[in-house]
Formats: C-alpha cells, structure tokens, sequence
C-alpha cells in the first residue's frame, strides 16, 4: 500500500487515475469502535475495503504523531475512532483526547490538509451499523479529496504576500532612558547578589556584533557592570532557568513581559517552584530582529508585568507583589491578520505555502533548543524505537517535526517567538503557535500568567464542543 | 590559464542563461525572504550581487541534509537490494562567495582524501564552482582574521570580480575554461588595470573587518588546554542547537539513519553536528562528549585545532554565518581569543 501511494504522491500533478482509490488508514480502540468493527463484520454489513485498522487501547493513547505518520506514509485520509464520551475504558482517555484532536484537527487544516481526509468518530461496540455507515462516509469524502498532496518544494509556485502587520509597539525609549534602566537594572542585580537573594542573574550581555546580546549568567557582584539593556536582548533568558537551578538554590531573571508566560509554564507545568525563582521584570523597549522591530512588540506596551517579583524602570527598582491570578496577557496580535489571510486560501496553496516554509528547515533543532518550555531531556525526534518523526531532512521529516512541535506546545506556548526568531529558515513557526493558541483560546479559554492554571490540553470538560465528530 | 574578461551585468545574465542549457544551476535566489541556494529555472531568479550570502552555505549540493546510501523492498521471501544511481547531471554552483568556495576545499579534504566517499566523489566530479568575490564584508564577516580572503580563488573554477558595475570573469581551472568554452569570444578581455583591482578590492574589503586575526599557534595551546576550566565559563549559554554546524560551509559531520516501513525502506546519510548529545552517544549510554560545553569546545576545536600539520589552513572559513545565527550570540572568534588568553594566563591546567 505504501509504495503504491507514495508514488501517486511524488507524480502529483498528473491526473488523477480513473479507477483511483483512496488509502485510509483507521486508528481505533480496543473496547469500542474495534468491537463496533466487529460487530459490522459479524452482522455481515458491507462496506469499502479502503480501509486499513489499528487497534489502540484507547483514543488517549493516539498520538497526533500516530496520524501524522499515516499521512507521511502516503495515506490519503485517516479515521480515529473510540469509545462516546462517558463509555472510556479509562474513565477520560477519550475526553482528554477530544481536546487534543480538536486542535489538531485546526492545525492540520491550517497547513493545508483538506478536512475531508481526516476524519474523527465515536463508535460504541454495539454500532456496527454506525461503523459501516462512518466507513461509507469517510471513504467517499477521501474520495472526494483525492491523493494526498505531494510532501515536496513546490516547483515554479509565485508564493504569496502575506498582508503587512502594523503596530505601534512600546514606547520609545532614548539612549539617556536606556542608560537609567540599565543602571537600574545593575543596581538590582548587585543588590540580589549581595544580599544572597539568588545565587545568579541571568541576563544579557553585551554581543560580538551590533544590536546583538548575549544571555549571561552573573555569580560575581562585579560582573552586574556587563549586564546589557537594549533593543539586541532578544533570548528568553527562562530556557537558561533549569540547568542555573543545577547549580543554585535560587536564581534571578531578567524578563521582558514577553518571556513571562514561558517562565510561568514553567512552574505550571513542576518544572520549578516560584520560591526558586526571582523575576526580574524590566521596561522594556521592544526587541529588534533583523530589520526592525519584532512582531511580537507590536502590540506590546512594553511595561514589566505585576507578577514579577523586582520591577526595573526609567525610574528605579520597585518590589512587586500584586496578585498574579489578576493578570492576563491578552493582547491583540499584529498576526491575525496573516492568520485569517492564510485560511482564505484554498487548501492546495496553503499546502504549498507550508511545504516552501517546511522544506527549508535544516533541522537544526534552535527552535527546540531556545524554548524555554521545550524541556524534554530526550525530544520525540531523538527518539528512534519506535520512531515516529523521520529523522531524514527533507519534506516529509520536516513536515511531521514542524507539526508536532507546535502540536506538543499548543496550551502551552505563550508566544514569546522564540522558535521564529532564531530559525536560520525563516520558518513562520509563530504563525503556527498564534494560530494554535487562537484555537486553544476560542475552544477552552485564554491561558493567562498564572501558574495555579491548568493547561487546556491536560484539561478536560464533558460539554467540550465536539461537532466535527461522527 | 590567465583568461579572464570584462563583463556588463547583462552580458553575464546572458552567460548564465546559457548555463542552463544542460546544467543543473544551482544560484542564490530570495525565497521567503531569505537569501538561499536553489536550481534556477531561468537566471532570473539569480540573485548575483557585488557582496552579501546566503543565509547557508551551498554544500547540500555536494553533501545533501539527507541521501540514501541504499535501499531494499521485501519481494516475498526475497530482499531487493538496490544502489541509488549516482549523480551524474552536471551542476554549475554561481555566484558562490569565496569563503564558501574555499569551505567546498575543506569538505573534498574530508571526503576525497584517503578512501573516496563515491556519492560525494561524483558529485564533485559533476561540479563547476563560479565564485563571486566580495566587494564588502558583512557585519559578520571574519574571512581575513583566519587566512581566507574576500577574493580566494581556492575552489573556484570560474571567479568573477566585481568591478563596480560590472564583473570581472576569470578562468582558474580546465573545468571553468570547459564551462566558458567560446563564450569570451564575444567578451572585452580585461586589462591589467582590471586586475589589480582585485588586490585593492581584498585590501578594501579586510579593512572592513575589525577582528584580530586568529594566530596560527593558538592550535596548539587550545589543544594543551583542552581541559581548562575557561571552556565551561565560554560555552555556558550555548542552547545546544546545531545552527552553527548547519549553516557552516565546512561542517561535514553525518549520521546514519534508516527510513522505512514494513514493506521497504532506505538506510541514509544525514547532516548531524557536534553539538548534538546524540552525535557521541554510544549504545551502552555512555556519552564521551556529555556536557554541551564539551560538545561545544569539540566544534571549536575541530576548526581553530586538531591540525596536522602547521600550514594547514584553519577548517573555519570566516563566513561568520554561524556568529550571526547563534540563538544564543556565541561567537567563535571571541572564544578562541577567550579560550587561550585563559589557558596562558591560568595554565592549561586549571581546574574546571
């Protein structure tokens, strides 16, 4: 089945066959939908061979990378089937699952599968009927969408201009402010390690090249003198966080509002406890990448956030103690606009548009390595038994890292660009991340800087929307 | 071998349209907004400019991120073995800078020298390089501080110079006289005061570039340092990516790795780095190279030392990608220097 598929993919452009058929692959649990299966086979209904089974114990067990797969071996559609909501064999496998299929499903759609190859059921032992009836559906509608499109750089294609992003961003600050903050920022940062506050401060330093810092991590009070402030402080200094925590009890930080929600996650998720960490909240001027000033700054004000725990201005050092439950980051995003222009588009040119993006990536892993929330001490991708991501760098490898890394942040990703800005590609990885946080936010609710919350996808409702499963 | 000419740039658009009669051309082109190697279809997707470079080198046309090396399908009880074909399209790599020209040199060092790499070797074989030199340096640029030029003619077999407005194209090799075969019949042929305006477009350029040069004895004291402590101080806030290695015009380093399914599958050559904890991995779950700063000091090493003999040039080119690229602003001139002011000062043995 693979070869045959994967050789209609790579003659992609050619017509399609008359007698063509799609491949489906079908991941289904143990207790429900294969017994379902089951009970259309003894009740002897008919329905098209197109279809080929995996049996899981449970739709909580598939992985989006389980899917991905499929479609990386040149399935031309995929079905997931479990038990209904409230019949789990493990109480909630299907409800933790629905959450993560929905916004799976968006991301999938975002980058250009048309949502008639990937198709989401519930059906209970008893439903042999409604098994038949949901093969019958889906087999048409993959009939309907043809082969899969081609994992491949898409020859002669003009591109698209995506509309421009506007934004004010942060206020201007000038040399003279600059200079007080970074005075400021040293008088704090010496004053932690006096008085032994912490054990360290990261920060920035000064960088080889102009506009251009670098994160350092400050144990000598005579060192606070190197700590830079400026426009080039570009790191999420909170991927620094853990491995400082190896080697001290407590570790200040220096963090633009930006970083904040990475940092919180990080104790959201017991990676760190808040008593381990002093956040140093600094005004900030808004960050420079390349050309000119980020996007994410702008629509940013630029002012340290109440959950920090030191607050550094033009004007002094303050001690901050407001309740973080309070605060929320939620700000429009100069994004949405690409977002939405992107979902204009027919499948086919978002397929394209991605496959450009993903076909340049090197896999080099700097997106991984500078989120502060990738802390995996062995990632998906360096797993090889089983392995689920090709480890080869060309579209097909690319397109299933590309994905799942946005699929294992979304919830959690707090959009601090990280991943897009040091991408030697270019890669709109922000584009993917706003857009799974778009969708986490309109399904579940925004995720604020409160480390108390729960994140959307370990979470779970029995009324969640479920209107796109059969 | 002292053929060279005077061109307009639309005499060599025109020469590049030619090429691609019959050759694979592989140029930089914007795509996305980034400046990157790719086949051309027409030369006007070329992006040939007096200076400025591609956001990563072109070696993925001699050494590709991934290629497989063999493959096998099940056919019953039998297992189909079979070689992929070797490259034989003849490809013309344009508008190559001379930093990554001369990186071609340290790969064919590491793939030519004692048992050829055959994929590699036919590759190469099948390989023009027209180079273009620099008539500026980037911000990032260093190539003069570790014995490279911004107009070496190392690698090349066609060099073109650029002469304001117009271009310089000279023939250094057999190949790059097949490759412009009667083509110059129609061109200017450069004069002397052509020519020397190459010395004064290198002098130009490296006084652009503000770095001290990297002294060739360092080799030896970073070696005998090799266990100073000022390693784990320089490379603390490396992230452990592999960006540096990826963009690098010289990093040859591969993985094996294996693509397949229940039905058939390949066994491939990827790009691999350094950097990554999995490159020294063993199976038994020992790491040789365990910490990211040793992983690191291991990529430095592997350009500033590790030389057999002293007139060997540095494996670091000084395109100054991997600088300007780092997520986390290391840079590996300010290292070295770092590096060996440590160890002299501190003794290569300080603790670590």
């Amino acid at each position: 089945m693979t070869e045959a598929n994967v050789a209609a993919a790579k003659s992609e452009g050619g017509a399609v066959p008359e007698n063509w058929k799609p491949h489906i692959v079908a991941l289904v649990c143990n207790w429900c939908s294969y017994a379902g299966a089951d009970m259309a086979g003894t009740t002897r209904l008919e329905y098209p061979a197109n279809l080929r089974m995996m049996r899981f114990p449970c739709t909580g067990r598939m992985s989006p990378l389980m899917i991905l797969r499929a479609f990386e071996q040149g399935a031309d559609g995929v079905l997931v089937s479990g038990c209904h909501p409230g019949d789990c064999h493990y109480v909630q496998g299907n409800l933790v699952a629905r959450r993560r299929f929905t916004i799976f499903r968006s991301l999938m759609d975002f980058i250009g599968i048309d949502l008639k190859r990937l198709h989401f059921a519930w059906v209970s032992a008893a439903e042999g009927h409604k098994w038949a009836k949901v093969v019958n559906d889906v087999t048409a509608s993959v009939q309907e969408a043809g082969p899969l499109p081609s994992f491949a750089h898409p020859e002669g294609w003009e591109g698209i201009e995506l509309p421009e992003m506007a934004g004010s961003g942060p206020q201007e600050l000038d040399a003279g402010q600059l200079d007080a903050i970074r005075t400021n920022l040293r008088k704090a940062a010496s004053e932690i390690l006096t008085t032994e506050r912490a054990g360290v401060v990261i920060g920035y330093g000064s960088g080889s090249l102009p506009n251009h810092t670098h994160p350092i991590l400050i144990t000598e009070i005579a060192d606070c003198a190197k700590l830079e402030w400026d426009q080039g402080c570009r790191n999420n200094l909170g991927a620094y966080v853990g491995s400082a925590l190896e080697k001290h009890k407590r570790v200040a930080v220096v963090a633009k509002t930006c970083d904040l929600g990475a940092i919180s996650g990080l104790i959201r998720e017991g990676q760190l406890r808040r008593d381990q960490l002093l956040v140093i909240g600094v005004q900030c001027p808004g960050v420079h990448d390349g050309s000119g000033l980020a996007t994410k700054c702008l629509s940013c004000s630029g002012d340290p956030h109440p959950i920090c725990d030191l607050v550094v201005t033009v004007e002094g050092v303050q001690e901050s103690c407001e309740d973080p439950s309070a605060a929320a980051l939620d700000t429009p995003d100069a994004r949405d606009e690409q977002i939405a222009f992107l979902e204009s588009l027919p499948h086919e040119e978002r397929w394209k548009y991605w496959q450009r993006q993903f076909g340049r990536c090197l896999r080099c892993y700097a997106c991984r390595a500078a989120c502060p929330l990738c802390y995996c001490s062995t990632c998906i991708s360096d797993k090889h038994r089983p392995q689920w991501v090709p480890t080869s760098i060309d579209h097909r490898g690319n397109s299933t890292w590309n994905i799942i890394r946005a699929v294992h942040l979304a919830g959690r990703c707090s959009g601090c660009d990280e991943c897009a800005r040091v991408c030697p590609a270019d890669i709109r990885l922000d584009l993917i991340n706003r857009k799974l946080s778009l969708e986490v936010k309109r399904q579940y609710g925004a995720i604020g800087l409160d480390p108390a919350e729960k994140s959307a996808l370990v979470d779970f409702r029995m009324e969640d929307a479920e209107e796109f499963i059969l | 071998m002292d053929s060279s000419w005077k061109l307009t740039d639309a005499q060599l658009r025109e020469w590049l349209s030619t090429l691609l009669d019959g050759n694979s051309v592989v140029a930089p082109i914007e795509e996305d907004g980034v400046l990157l190697f790719r086949p051309i279809a027409s030369e006007e997707q070329a992006v040939v400019k007096p200076s400025g470079k591609t956001r990563w080198s072109p070696k993925e046309f001699l050494f590709p991120r991934s290629e497989a090396l063999y493959r096998y399908d099940f056919k019953g009880e039998a297992v189909q073995l079979e070689d992929p074909p070797l490259p034989d399209e003849h490809q013309v790599l344009f508008g190559v800078r001379s930093c990554d020209a001369s990186g071609i040199v340290r790969l064919d060092e590491i793939f030519l020298s004692g048992t050829k790499d055959r994929l590699y070797a036919a590759r190469r074989e099948n390989t023009t390089v027209v180079s273009a030199a620099c008539a500026a340096a980037d911000v990032e640029c260093f190539c003069t501080a570790v014995g490279y030029s911004p107009v070496g003619e190392e690698g090349s077999d066609v060099q073109l110079v650029p002469l304001g407005e117009d271009w310089m194209l000279r023939v250094l090799t057999d190949k790059g006289r097949e490759l412009v075969g009667d083509a110059g019949d129609g061109w200017t042929a450069a004069t002397a005061k052509d020519g020397n305006r190459i010395a004064e477009q290198e002098k130009s350029v490296a006084g652009q570039i503000e770095r001290s040069p990297v002294n060739r004895e360092w080799s030896k004291v970073l070696e005998e340092g090799f266990e100073h402590g000022a390693w784990d101080r320089l490379a603390q806030h490396c992230l452990g990516c592999s960006v540096c290695a990826y963009v690098c015009p010289s990093c040859s380093c591969f993985d094996m790795n294996h693509e397949a399914n229940a039905w058939c599958g390949e066994q491939c050559r990827s790009w691999d780095a350094c950097t990554f904890p999995l490159f020294t991995h063993h199976a038994s779950g020992h790491n040789p190279r365990e910490t990211k700063q040793e992983r690191y000091r291991q990529r430095v090493l592997h350009k500033f030392a590790f030389r057999e003999k002293d007139d060997e040039p540095f494996r670091c080119v000084g395109c100054g990608r991997c600088v300007a690229q780092c997520p986390a602003g290391l840079d590996i001139v300010n290292t070295v220097a770092a590096a060996v002011e440590a160890i002299r000062e501190e003794g290569a043995d300080a603790a670590r």
